[in-house]
């Protein structure tokens, strides 16, 4: 059922995107307002933010998994998990809302890839976060024992024994939130992306990107053009490789960095 | 007489409302040489250990009453720094472990952190430790290679070796032969006999054969309680140890 959904949904993209891939499609700019041209500042906008969002998350994620590994007693880590749980079914467009009014008119920023990026990495810091969690809590407990029996401190024993075996939980974690990130619409519209007219952001202020998802969703308002069709497919194409890319990236480092924890 | 190494008084440990100790009182001695703690499992001999590097209040959930001195100091003191007090105190556990990185990197795992040893002298530190845990010979052309890929026994040594890196000044082992085979552990028992001369040592085993072979004198526990205590010989002997080992006792 599953792999049924997903190859109708695959074959549907490829059957209608291929014919509209090229080199020029990926290395050119947008021309006459999505009928012509390429998708070069798109894929750029949208790398600009998974980036930002990754370094966003990714700090956060590991204080966070930190906090609800070592230092938090047993009894309170559920209230951890459970607002973790709770951020992750925050409907996107809630946090496209608050990007707004928080970044874009109480600071100020206009639209700018730098709230897209902070909104993404609050997108996609509870998968991050329980990757991790889950990474940390699956080390056997002699590792931190015979650490601390040497008279480590908490802090070396974190360098020493749990960064090293959970950084995998960090490297899957991010990549599976961010080939989701890479298609979320809501959260940035309204905050950092715009369909036409922005090249490589220079500032923070007033610094829009453009981006695949974003540029799929005004297309497809615009789609009885057959030339734009062709261009929307295109770039739905293009996202879905970037989304399967990420996943696939996320799949060896789960199977390598899950070893050394299995070495008895 | 010289001080206890150790004074526990009136040691009680929970998990939850269970107890894993009850009110145990035992001096272990100053002299050096091998003090033992015997009894069936689940007697509280890992616990009574633990406690004596406050290695268990790591474990989640414990409550633990009473003191504990080592050489006269209260280790349970809230001035106390738990951390320096473990690098003073070894520990090798009944599995060895290992961590995932190479043989070098395991013997200076504690000391390279601890810092009390200078950069220029680790190497040198790492193949005293090394030879004095009888296996330099079997890793010393390989010490950059993954100590995963040694035998159980041979990680046992390592992980004495990590321990002794540190200098430690009493080295406790919880049953360091138990999940080794006979040739290994005649190794470790080996090693054990050289060692006691020169720093004294707090062994956990189950196996009395070896309490009679290396231990000076022993401690007999028996469902979280201290039933005797003296030479070897007389713990060994004496009629306590059968109806200990009685299962429907215990």
């Amino acid at each position: 059922m599953t792999c049924g959904v997903l190859g109708i949904i695959v074959w549907a993209i490829v059957k209608r995107g291929w014919p509209a891939i090229s080199w020029g499609f990926f290395s050119e700019q947008i021309k006459l307002v999505g009928a012509d041209g390429g998708i070069f500042y798109n894929l750029q906008g949208t790398g600009i933010l998974l980036v930002t969002a990754f370094l966003v998350s990714a700090p956060a994620a590991l204080a966070l998994a930190l906090l609800h590994g070592v230092y938090l007693k047993p009894q309170r880590r559920g209230g951890l998990a459970l607002m973790l749980y709770i951020l992750n079914g925050v409907p996107s467009i809630l946090f496209g809302i608050f990007g707004m009014i928080v970044f874009v008119q109480y600071l100020d920023w206009g639209k700018s890839w730098l709230t897209g990026g902070i909104l993404l990495g609050f997108m996609i810091l509870p998968t991050v976060t329980i990757a991790l969690m889950e990474r940390i809590a699956a080390i056997p407990r002699r590792y931190t024992e015979a650490a601390a029996a040497l008279g480590l401190r908490q802090s070396q024993i974190i360098r020493s024994v749990i960064l090293p075996q959970s950084v995998g939980g960090l490297v899957t974690g991010s990549l599976l939130g961010l080939a989701r990130a890479a298609g979320e619409t809501a959260p940035i519209m309204f905050t950092a992306t715009i369909f036409a007219g922005a090249t490589f952001p220079t500032g923070i202020k007033e610094s829009p990107v453009l981006t695949l998802p974003y540029h799929i969703f005004i297309l497809a308002q615009d789609s009885f053009d057959p030339a734009v069709g062709s261009k929307l497919w295109g770039t739905a194409l293009t996202l879905l490789l970037l989304v399967f890319l990420l996943s696939l990236l996320a799949l060896p480092a789960r199977l390598k960095l899950r070893q050394p924890a299995h070495h008895d | 007489m010289t001080d206890p190494l150790f004074q526990i008084r009136d040691l009680t440990v929970h998990s939850g409302p269970r107890p894993l100790l009850q009110s145990v009182d035992l001096d272990i001695p100053g002299e050096g040489g091998v003090f033992g703690f015997v009894g069936p499992s689940g007697a509280g001999k890992s616990t009574l250990l633990k406690s004596l590097n406050r290695l268990l209040e790591l474990t989640p959930g414990l409550t633990i009453g009473g003191g504990v001195k080592f050489q006269g100091g209260d280790i349970y003191a809230r001035s106390l720094n738990p951390d320096a007090l473990r690098a003073r105190i070894g520990m090798l556990f009944q599995q060895p472990v290992i961590f995932p990185a190479g043989i070098l990197a395991n013997v200076l795992f504690g000391i390279r952190r601890l810092g009390t040893v200078p950069r220029k002298a680790l190497a040198e530190t790492a193949e005293r430790a090394l030879r004095d845990a009888a296996i330099w010979d079997e890793v010393k052309d390989r010490l950059r290679e993954s100590a995963l890929r040694l035998s159980t026994g041979q990680q046992q040594r390592l992980c004495l070796a990590r321990t002794l890196a540190c200098q430690p000044e009493v080295i406790l082992m919880d049953e360091p032969t138990s999940a080794l085979d006979p040739r290994s552990s005649a190794a470790i028992e080996e090693l054990i006999e050289k060692l006691k001369v020169r720093q004294p040592i707090v062994l956990v085993t189950h196996n009395l054969p070896q309490a009679r072979r290396l231990c000076g004198s022993l401690a007999l526990l028996c469902a979280g309680r201290l039933v005797m205590t003296g030479p070897a010989s007389q713990v060994l002997d004496a009629p306590e140890l059968e109806s200990c080992l009685t299962p429907s006792l215990c």
